[in-house]
């Protein structure tokens, strides 16, 4: 009656984590101090938390969070190096690029980076080697090892990262995620202590006792929480990557040749700003999201608009073509002296290999990434996927919730 | 042909140009996609649903008429093979109630646009058509902007949707707007003709089909479906079959006249 095939997408999520960004940074900026205690934070004498400590300063018994004085007495040889957050984020840049070039969708934070591996990828035979690929140029960018997780959810690749080594993979298959988790303590859950602690009160010890438990039952001890921990308990959360967009903003400005009102000057101008910045979205290999024209008007505040069109633009024609959009809503009153033509929700406009025995299988990337920009214009209730709520109890409006359509490959 | 006729045909081709006139051939071939509901997709559209085609659900009037359940109907049976998109123009969609007609909501993307947004609700159809979403359902409903607003989203949809050879089904409140006669290929005018009854509870509605237009075949047919509202509160493991069924038809038995009798007695 049906077609037999049906789209599915087997989720894989890696991460990789590796000492905190702002460790690394130091290092990069005074390598003397690889392998001395170092304490990222500040001086001591600031009343701030310990952000990061190396090896030997851990070893010592500095532990992250503790007040900086007292990290002082545990480790008097530590050497304190204040946050660098530029060189934080010049790292986690040249994270997401390298792991860009074997992942659609990547997520760097300080101390895990997230890469989507779902699908197949045409260089690699199978998902190791994928993910030695992408763990072998982290360990390039950062010049450290990695530790490496992979998994069917974010929640269980993290776990799966923690129980791995630096240097080597730990992969949990699908369907295994339950008897990966089953030995592990309460603790790992991402939720409030008091929820482990009444967790414990009832005399669970282990994430496999709190699986065995039916939804119903958490659900009425611990509200909505409960549903959350019935999930994760089973390797079944819904925390997909959530990719940080690119804070990169490029704009391109033509200051005309005497201040003028004519549209077909000012049109030429702003076709060539568009061309310009289309060609260098080209090279980068780039999409924007957002693109904004400016008229600065001579001797009175600049005029400007901007949208989020419904597909990102990659190239010189497609960008005119939402630049030419824009153009109907600038209505100068006087003299223009110069145009401008911004770009920003830079991303790479690369994508994975599609599975080309698998109907729609790239459609659905491009749907859900359509889908995202939607909202981003439009709100963020004009677009959802719909979901049935596992125990819903009498009310009919409880029978289902609204979530995001997430990032391809991610955990739904 | 008639000389005078070949003539005339002749002259307006000589003045306006070989285009103007063109001899009528087979009717336009498109692929389609089965409904699984024999009715609709033999008698009223042929093969089923038009591919690249934008396919109209109309209302014959005011009041109830099941057009907005039959859209339902379908998109639940197309969520279970592609990847299916509502957009809900008339904010009525239950997505419980889409799940017990079995719906598979991993499939689904629920745009809700606001209410009369009627452009905006296309321009985003459109998006999603173009990104390769292969079957959207269009709910139209609230009260109908000027079509000065929208016709020119709707023809871009319908542009997106023949390019994609999608599958486009939009429901829409009568009186039916011209831009939407126009750029629909098969339009299904449905009336209700009646509720059905179980057990004293209201167990369905009956509803009347006719092929007002069709580009892919000849108009006219006409049929009766039953949708049948599924239990409250089911699950969509439960609900296995689609809702949408065909009453059997009782044959109609006409007397054979006694043609010797009758010639005996005249």
């Amino acid at each position: 009656m049906w077609p037999a095939w049906r789209l599915e997408v087997e989720v894989r999520v890696l991460c990789a984590r590796h000492p905190h960004l702002g460790l690394l940074a130091a290092l990069r900026r005074y390598p003397e101090l690889r392998g001395e205690p170092v304490i990222l934070g500040g001086a001591p004498e600031l009343r701030l938390p310990v952000v990061a400590a190396s090896a030997a300063a851990r070893a010592a018994g500095v532990r992250v969070g503790q007040p900086l004085r007292q990290a002082q007495q545990s480790c008097p040889a530590a050497v304190f190096v204040p946050l660098d957050p530029a060189g934080i984020e010049r790292l986690r840049a040249a994270i997401c690029v390298e792991l860009h070039r074997l992942s659609p969708t990547v997520e760097a934070g300080d101390e895990e980076a997230f890469g989507d591996l779902s699908g197949r990828h045409a260089e690699f035979p199978d998902e190791a080697a994928w993910a030695s690929a992408l763990a072998r140029g982290l360990r390039s960018v950062l010049d450290v090892e990695i530790a490496v997780g992979v998994a069917g959810s974010r929640f269980v690749a993290r776990l799966a990262a923690r129980a791995s080594h630096p240097g080597r993979i730990r992969r949990v298959r699908s369907g295994d995620e339950a008897v990966f988790l089953a030995p592990l303590p309460l603790d790992v859950l991402p939720v409030d202590p008091a929820v482990t602690a009444r967790l414990a009160a009832f005399g669970l010890d282990c994430l496999g006792a709190v699986a065995g438990l039916g939804p119903a039952d958490l659900q009425r001890q611990f509200g909505p929480d409960g549903l959350r921990l019935y999930r994760l308990a089973r390797g079944e959360d819904s925390g997909g990557i959530h990719p940080v967009p690119a804070q990169r903003a490029w704009s391109e400005r033509l200051m005309l040749d005497g201040a003028t009102g004519d549209l077909e000057i000012l049109l030429g101008g702003v076709r060539q700003c568009a061309t310009a910045l289309g060609g260098r979205l080209t090279t980068e290999a780039l999409a924007a999201g957002e693109v904004s024209v400016v008229f600065e008007i001579e001797e009175a505040e600049p005029i400007s608009a901007s949208v989020v069109p419904a597909a990102a633009s990659g190239n010189a024609g497609e960008l005119w073509t939402a630049v030419l959009g824009l153009l109907g809503e600038l209505k100068p009153q006087a003299p223009v002296a110069a145009v401008r033509v911004g770009v920003t929700r830079l991303s790479p406009a690369t994508g994975r290999q599609a599975d080309l025995l698998r109907p729609g299988d790239g459609a659905r990337e491009a749907v859900v990434a359509t889908a995202e920009r939607l909202r981003s214009r439009f709100g963020a209730t004009t677009v959802r996927r719909p979901r049935l709520a596992l125990d819903p109890g009498d009310l009919p409006e409880r029978r289902f919730t609204w979530e995001a359509p997430v990032a391809a490959g991610a955990t739904r | 042909m008639p000389d005078s006729l070949s003539a005339a045909l002749a002259t307006l081709r000589s003045r306006y140009g070989p285009q103007a006139l063109r001899r009528g051939g087979s009717p336009e071939q498109a692929g389609t996609w089965s409904t699984a509901v024999p009715v609709l997709d033999d008698v009223l559209t042929p093969g089923g649903l038009p591919h690249g085609r934008v396919t109209l659900l109309a209302a014959a009037g005011r009041g109830p008429s099941g057009r907005l359940t039959l859209l339902q109907s379908l998109a639940a049976l197309a969520s279970r093979s592609h990847d299916t998109g509502y957009v809900d123009l008339a904010g009525t969609l239950d997505p419980g109630f889409l799940a017990d007609l079995g719906a598979d909501l991993d499939a689904c993307l629920v745009i809700s646009p606001g209410p009369e947004k009627w452009e905006r609700g296309l321009v985003m159809a459109r998006a999603l058509v173009t990104a390769g979403m292969p079957w959207v359902g269009v709910a139209l409903g609230g009260e109908q902007s000027r079509a000065s607003l929208w016709e020119h989203a709707l023809a871009a949809l319908a542009e997106a949707v023949a390019k994609r050879g999608a599958i486009c089904v939009i429901a829409t409140p009568a009186p039916v707007a011209a831009p939407l006669r126009h750029a629909s290929s098969l339009t299904l005018v449905c009336a209700a003709a009646g509720w059905q009854r179980a057990n004293g509870d209201v167990a369905g509605l009956r509803v009347r089909l006719t092929t007002s237009k069709s580009k892919l075949g000849a108009p006219g047919a006409e049929a009766t479906v039953l949708l049948r509202y599924p239990r409250p509160y089911a699950t969509a493991e439960v609900v296995g079959l689609p809702s949408v069924v065909v009453p059997r038809l009782q044959p109609i038995t006409l007397p054979i006249p006694d043609v010797a009798g009758v010639a005996a007695r005249g």
